[in-house]
């Protein structure tokens, strides 16, 4: 099930980045796909993960920006990180206050990548995966 | 890279030993780029050691944040101060959020745990980079290289000689099923840490969640773990396989063969990648030091790249 191979990818970049403590694919529409995450509601980070994934596009637009590449936020007791996975879906990661941001920026695109491709070779479900409006 | 010799005992990644000590002995005011796993930054200043960044260990701020010594209001005031040009060390003072002695005495704490963690962790290179450098919370004295140095060799053999625990550094523990009835306290901060142990989180993890420092609690843990208490859920992956070495360089030492054969798996190959037991793992040049070119292919801007971003995304924790 492609579903095990994006735990996979969760888990390898978890285990190559000091600091990531947690990682979720979601769905544009804010539906989890897949959560390794702890201590932290799935649900409630999907949603958020897609709205802000939306905003941080409109405002890399809005800023004449180009395209997105992450977003981030960065709070007293750590990071979250989004990533646009194609255009169907999005990564989030939780790192603590330690996580290694350089490795980040070099580990998540191809993380990305391999992600969009398992969704890709999954197909489309009725529900979940819309083509791009 | 963890480093046993052929005396059987655990000594700081000779990479690192020997960069930071020639560092030192030339007096170096500059950054060293520790590129490795986790690799970081170490700071000094005239060749004493005024800050070491890293994200293998909690600065300074997550542990006086997450242990709840200082407020989180108190530090942000602190820090914007400093801002405007006093020194954050005496805005903290001054503020009665920490008194001078416990400041430097936590701050001397935090240095020396972070090069624990950097010398028994992998190190690929290491590069010096001479220049000014302004840290938010410097080291005052700075830190003596020699004793960082053999104060990180000390408790890597003190973690080596708990029995049965191999790569716990980078082992992953949650309780033992049967540990803990409700109501129990085992006191020592066990209680904490074992409430935090959820399978996932490394020692380095659970020290940045209770703001302790990374040494102490893997100590710890081990001890925990070998009483029964904790049991280990699996491993995080070493270090990426090396590769073959450069041609240009100087005569070619070969990779040793530790970190490479057990990089891949977890659990109980992951020994190798920590402990480096191979007795003939690094091969000497002809100048009779040892050398290891594991040239990652982007290991080269690494360093830079790291330190660029970090001081982009965290400008706070620059030192520490």
């Amino acid at each position: 099930m492609a579903e095990d191979g994006l735990l996979d990818q969760m888990q390898a970049l978890r285990d190559r980045v000091t600091g990531i403590t947690g990682a979720a694919v979601a769905s544009r529409d804010g539906l989890i796909i897949k959560a390794d995450v702890e201590e932290v509601s799935p649900d409630n980070l999907a949603a958020l993960a897609a709205a802000w994934l939306g905003v941080a596009q409109r405002m890399a637009s809005e800023a004449g920006q180009g395209v997105l590449r992450e977003a981030v936020t960065r709070s007293s007791g750590g990071y979250v990180a989004i990533y646009a996975v194609g255009r169907t879906a999005v990564l989030l990661l939780t790192g603590d206050e330690g996580l290694d941001v350089g490795r980040l920026h070099r580990e998540s695109r191809t993380t990305v990548n391999n992600i969009e491709a398992l969704l890709a070779s999954a197909g489309p479900r009725p529900g979940i995966f819309r083509p791009a409006s | 890279m963890a480093f046993f010799d052929p005396a059987g005992e655990a000594a700081p990644d000779p990479v690192l030993a020997e960069s930071l000590t020639k560092s030192a002995a030339g007096g170096l005011t500059g950054v060293l780029q520790v590129i490795g796993d986790p690799g970081g930054a170490i700071y000094l200043s005239g060749g004493g050691v005024i800050g070491v960044r890293t994200p293998g260990a909690p600065s300074l701020e997550v542990i006086v944040l997450r242990s709840g010594r200082v407020p989180d209001d108190g530090w942000e005031a602190a820090f914007a101060a400093a801002a405007a040009g006093t020194p954050m060390t005496a805005e903290l003072i001054t503020r009665g959020l920490i008194g001078a002695g416990e400041l430097e005495a936590l701050l001397r704490a935090a240095v020396a745990d972070a090069l624990f963690v950097l010398a028994s962790g992998y190190v690929d290179q290491c590069r010096a980079e001479p220049g000014p450098v302004s840290n938010l919370l410097p080291l005052d004295p700075p830190a003596e290289v020699g004793w960082l140095l053999a104060e990180a060799g000390r408790r890597m053999n003190v973690l080596a000689a708990i029995p049965g625990l191999t790569s716990y550094q980078r082992a992953r523990v949650e309780p033992a099923p049967d540990v803990v009835t409700a109501g129990t306290v085992l006191g020592g901060g066990r209680d904490e840490l074992l409430a935090l142990a959820n399978g996932r989180r490394t020692p380095r993890d659970l020290a940045f969640a209770l703001g302790r420092g990374v040494y102490a609690t893997t100590l710890e843990l081990g001890r925990m773990q070998h009483e029964g208490l904790l049991v280990t859920t699996s491993h995080r992956a070493g270090p990426p396989l090396p590769a073959p070495p450069r041609a240009s360089t100087a005569p070619a030492a070969p990779a040793p063969a530790s970190p490479a054969s057990a990089s891949q798996n977890s659990a109980g190959q992951a020994s190798a990648s920590q402990n480096s037991a191979s007795p003939g793992g690094d091969h000497p040049a002809d100048d009779g030091l040892p050398r290891r070119r594991r040239g990652r292919h982007s290991e080269a801007d690494a360093g830079a790249d790291m330190s660029m971003l970090l001081r982009l995304l965290r400008p706070r924790s620059s030192s520490d």
